[in-house]
Formats: C-alpha cells, sequence, structure tokens
C-alpha cells in the first residue's frame, strides 16, 4: 500500500478506507453470487404460479395438521395391530424384501461388471448399454414396477418381489459398478499377463478386493429393500401396503397410525441391524 | 496353509508347539463347521420364502403359460406418440415439484442438521435424540404415504407432493450433513471463539465453509432422486406425470403407459447429466 494513500485515509477520522474493504471477488464476478440468488428467486415464484401453489392456504395448514393429528391419528388402534393375520404380513413384508434384495443382488453382478469402465468387455457397446439400463431399472420407481408386474402377473407376492428385484439390481448395480471402478488395477494387469480369460480376472484380479464394500452394499440394499416393500402392496403386491392401502380407504384414521408406528418401529429395528452388519463386515477389512 | 507349512518346516519340539497348532486347527473348523451353518440357514431362508411367496402365494392359472405373460407383455410394447404434447405440462410440473421440494426440505433441514451433529447440538440429552428421531422418521415413511397425509391436510394438488417430497428428503440430507459437521477441523471454531464470535458467528465462518461442498453434493444427489419420487406422487393425487400414468393405466391404455414411462425416463436422464456435472463442480 502507498504511505500516501494510507496517510490520507487515516486523515479522515472514523472512516475505513475503500481500499481496506475486502471481498473475495472483484465487480464483475461479485455480480455472479447476486445472478444466482436471483435466478434461484425467480424460479421459485415462477413454479409457485405454474404450480398454482394456494400460499395463503399455509398458515392454516399448522392448524389443520394438528386437528387432523390429534381427532383422527390419535389415539392407535394398536389392538388391531397385534393381531395374528397383521404379523402373518409383517413377515410376508420381510421375505419380500429379502428375497427382492437377493434376487436383485445376483443381477447386479452382471450389470456391475458390465458397467463399470474399466473391467467392461466392451466399452464401445457393452459398457454404454449396461450403463444404460441399470439406469433404467433405477430410474422405474418401485411403485410403478409393481403396478406393471401386477398388471401383467396379478395380484400376490411374486409382482412384489419382482418389483423390488428390479429395484435392487438397478440400485446396487450402480455401486457395484462404481466401487469396480475405484479399484487397483495392478492385480488386474498381472492375472491379465498370466493370460488368464475374463472371468478369471473378475473371479481373482477383482472380487477379492471389493468382497468388503459388496457386502456392506448388500446390506444397505435389503434396508432400503424393505422400505419399498412396506409399500409395494399398496397396489396388490402382497405384503403389508395391501393392510394400509383398505385402511386409508376406509378412513380408519386410528388403525393407520398403528399401521405406520409399526413401519416405523420394523424400519428402526431393520436399520440398527443393518448399521450392526455393516460394522462388522468392515471390522473384517 | 501357513500354518501347517510352518509345522512341516520346523517340527515340533515340545509338546506346547503342537497343543498350539492343534488348537488353531481346531478354531479354523469350527470356524468351517460356523460359516457351514450359516449358508445352511441362509439357503432355509431363501427356501422358505421363496416357497411362501412365490409358490403359494401365487395365482399360477390366473398367469397360465408363457405365451400369456408373453401376450400380457405384449400389450405394453409401442409408444403412442399423440400423447407426446399432452405430457409437456406434467413434466414440468413434476420438475418443480423436486425442485421446491427440495429446496423447502433443505430448509426444514436446518434445525435438525443443528439439533443432530453432536459437536453443536446446544443441549445433548434432549435435542440429538430428537434430531435424530426426525430423522429416522422422515426416511422410513414412505413418500407414498407422507403424500397420503398430507393430501389429507392441504388438499389434492402440487402443494401436497412439495411438502411430501420435503419431509421425506430431510432425513437423508440431514443425516449426511450432520456427519459432515461430526468430522470437521476443530481449529477455525476455536479460532472464531477466541476473536469473539458467537455462536452464530461460530456456525457462519467456522463451521458452514468447511463442509458446504459435501452439504450441497448431498443435496444435489437428494434432488436427482426427488425427480424420481416426484413422479409417482401423482398416484395419490399430488399432481404431475404419476397422475397421467395412472390414468393411461385405468384406461387400459397400455401403450400410453410405456409413453409414460419413456417420459419420466427422459427427465431423469436430465436430472442424472445435471446433477453429475453440478456434483463435479461443487466437489
Amino acid at each position: 500500500m502507498k504511505p500516501t494513500r494510507s496517510m490520507t485515509a487515516a486523515g479522515r477520522a472514523g472512516e475505513v478506507p475503500r481500499d481496506l474493504h475486502w471481498s473475495r471477488y472483484k465487480f464483475p464476478e461479485s455480480l455472479i453470487g447476486y445472478g444466482a440468488w436471483i435466478v434461484v428467486l425467480t424460479f421459485i415464484a415462477v413454479s409457485v404460479e405454474y404450480l398454482d401453489i394456494p400460499l395463503g392456504r399455509i398458515p392454516a395448514m399448522f392448524e389443520r395438521m394438528a386437528a387432523v393429528l390429534a381427532n383422527r391419528y390419535y389415539p392407535p388402534d394398536f389392538e388391531y395391530i397385534m393381531d395374528q393375520d397383521y404379523m402373518g404380513y409383517v413377515v410376508e413384508t420381510i421375505q419380500m424384501a429379502y428375497l427382492g434384495a437377493l434376487f436383485g443382488l445376483l443381477m447386479s453382478i452382471p450389470l456391475g461388471w458390465f458397467g463399470s469402465f474399466n473391467m467392461t468387455p466392451s466399452r464401445r457397446f457393452v459398457y454404454p448399454a449396461t450403463r444404460l439400463l441399470t439406469m433404467a431399472f433405477r430410474a422405474v420407481h418401485e411403485m410403478i414396477w409393481a403396478i406393471l408386474f401386477v398388471s401383467i402377473l396379478g395380484f400376490g407376492m411374486l409382482a412384489g418381489v419382482l418389483a423390488l428385484t428390479f429395484f435392487c439390481a438397478g440400485f446396487a448395480g450402480k455401486l457395484f459398478a462404481e466401487e469396480i471402478e475405484a479399484i487397483d488395477m495392478g492385480p488386474v494387469e498381472a492375472m491379465r499377463a498370466t493370460g488368464a480369460n475374463l472371468f478369471q480376472v473378475m473371479v481373482f484380479g477383482v472380487l477379492p478386493q471389493v468382497r468388503v464394500a459388496f457386502t456392506g452394499i448388500g446390506i444397505y440394499t435389503w434396508d432400503v429393500a424393505f422400505r419399498a416393500a412396506t409399500v409395494v402392496g399398496f397396489v396388490g403386491a402382497g405384503g403389508m401396503g395391501w393392510y394400509l392401502k383398505r385402511n386409508v380407504m376406509q378412513i380408519e384414521s386410528e388403525r393407520v397410525a398403528a399401521i405406520l408406528l409399526s413401519i416405523v418401529v420394523l424400519v428402526l429395528i431393520s436399520e440398527a441391524l443393518s448399521a450392526i452388519a455393516r460394522d462388522r463386515v468392515m471390522r473384517m477389512k | 496353509m501357513r500354518v501347517t507349512g510352518q509345522s512341516s518346516a520346523k517340527p515340533p519340539t515340545d509338546g506346547a508347539h503342537g497343543v498350539a497348532i492343534e488348537s488353531i486347527l481346531e478354531q479354523r473348523r469350527r470356524r468351517r463347521l460356523v460359516h457351514l451353518a450359516m449358508g445352511l440357514i441362509v439357503a432355509g431362508l431363501v427356501a422358505w420364502s421363496v416357497d411362501v411367496t412365490i409358490v403359494e402365494d401365487t395365482d399360477w392359472e390366473r398367469i397360465g403359460s408363457l405365451a400369456n405373460v408373453l401376450e400380457s407383455v405384449n400389450r405394453f410394447v409401442g409408444v403412442d406418440w399423440q400423447l407426446f404434447p399432452s405430457l409437456l405440462k406434467p413434466a414440468i410440473e413434476t420438475f418443480m415439484i423436486a425442485c421446491l421440494g427440495t429446496l423447502l426440505g433443505v430448509i426444514i433441514c436446518v434445525p435438525a442438521v443443528w439439533f443432530g451433529a453432536l459437536n453443536i447440538t446446544p443441549f445433548k440429552p434432549i435435542t440429538y435424540p430428537l434430531a435424530r428421531l426426525m430423522m429416522t422418521l422422515s426416511r422410513s415413511i414412505h413418500e407414498i404415504v407422507w403424500a397420503l397425509f398430507f393430501v389429507a391436510v392441504v388438499g389434492l394438488g402440487a402443494m401436497a407432493g412439495i411438502f411430501a417430497i420435503a419431509v421425506r428428503s430431510v432425513g437423508f440430507i440431514a443425516k449426511m450433513s450432520a456427519e459432515a459437521i461430526e468430522d470437521i477441523d476443530h481449529g477455525p471454531v476455536e479460532a472464531i471463539r477466541a476473536v469473539g464470535g458467537n455462536g452464530f458467528q461460530v456456525m457462519l465462518y467456522a463451521i458452514l465453509p468447511q463442509v458446504l461442498p459435501q452439504i450441497l453434493g448431498v443435496i444435489i444427489f437428494e434432488w436427482e432422486i426427488n425427480i424420481r419420487r416426484s413422479a409417482i406422487l401423482g398416484l395419490v393425487g399430488a399432481g404431475g406425470l404419476g397422475l397421467v400414468f395412472f390414468r393411461q393405466m385405468n384406461t387400459f391404455n397400455f401403450p400410453g403407459v410405456t409413453t409414460v414411462i419413456i417420459a419420466i425416463l427422459g427427465i431423469i436422464l436430465i436430472g442424472e447429466v445435471v446433477s453429475y456435472y453440478a456434483r463435479k463442480a461443487v466437489i
């Protein structure tokens, strides 16, 4: 800083000199931040207008929410869910999630293999095709899978299992592919140099490196599958979702509240189990 | 293998050595037995589940032969081109519901993150479990159920969808952000405290700059998932592409169903590409 300037700055008492105002961006760049804010706010305004959202109803909404919760959903009807019948449906839900996750994981191993850039047999054809397939499996929501399978195969748990299978295959396939892309290529090259074929490279070069991560992803997939399994019954694909749907349609809100609470408890248990299992797997590393 | 190799190279001279090897081998045998038993249990569970869910609960007569199934699948083949122009508005709606839902979710997240990160939670015995409960509740209830609840509260329309998505995405964003905050470097926090910054300033100048890239990455990731979710909320009357899907399904216009699924795939593909580049730019 030039001495003359600082002297003049000190001359004006109590005023901070202009040069001492530090900002991260200089004048033209500093506008970018404001521009981003304006874009976001405009987008919100346009969306609210486009979606025709009644903003005036929001203050009354909280009152209504409290009223709905207090009058309709409270107290939860626990006797209803302590029923033998309902417990059977819970077990069926767990089985459905278990099978869906298992089949989905089996399906996702080739998806992960062919969909990883470094291990795919053909980068030009197989890699993009597998990537697209994985994305399609994942992008279609589990409810849509369930509706499609119910309309093709009819009501029942088979439709639910298949819906969960496709959903889990897409979910785990992407994670597997990412995991395989992150491996150390040394062992793979060593295997190739000794003349191993594609399959041998996969089994002896890649699998040992990703085994622990795969197990963790598998447990996580089961967790996600269980959460999805609680609602695929909504469209007739078996499990406790059907119970939920029936009571929602009959406006038996106290029973709905009890079912929802049971779902929360079951998810908590499954989450705790999966956390313990993943922890153990990670420690085995 | 290694143990037996060692023992052959240097035969046990005294009893203690042999006993040690014996015990290791015994341990290994026991572990193999445990693995075998676990494998059997898993296989048994699979067989039982397959029997209950697939064999018993399926109406095989309704499905009929493979030809019948293929015929049912065949109904979905084809694209209803006339539907495309009328899909534009619901597609934009779906996109906007996802964006607004994510934004609202981020706003609801702020207290959850503040209470849920162990190192900054204001009063641990009460606020920490409260935040954890909030996160679990939000994540464990499916978006369809949330949407049903909000449709009952605010009525049919996009607003129910926005609230459902916002509440559903709180859990994931808050959990990941709280974990990111728990891992921060404490130097800047102490530095800001030392120069007299209050709690709010500590958060703004010491904690936020450290975790902002990670949190933005999580938010973008969640936004991508929310597009997927908002595409089905129409099933319970919360607007968007799901409503069109349901209508096509109920009128048995199966090529139309395929068309809607293609449209959903299209906007999700756009979302995925945007999220990929946005996350790359942030991190």
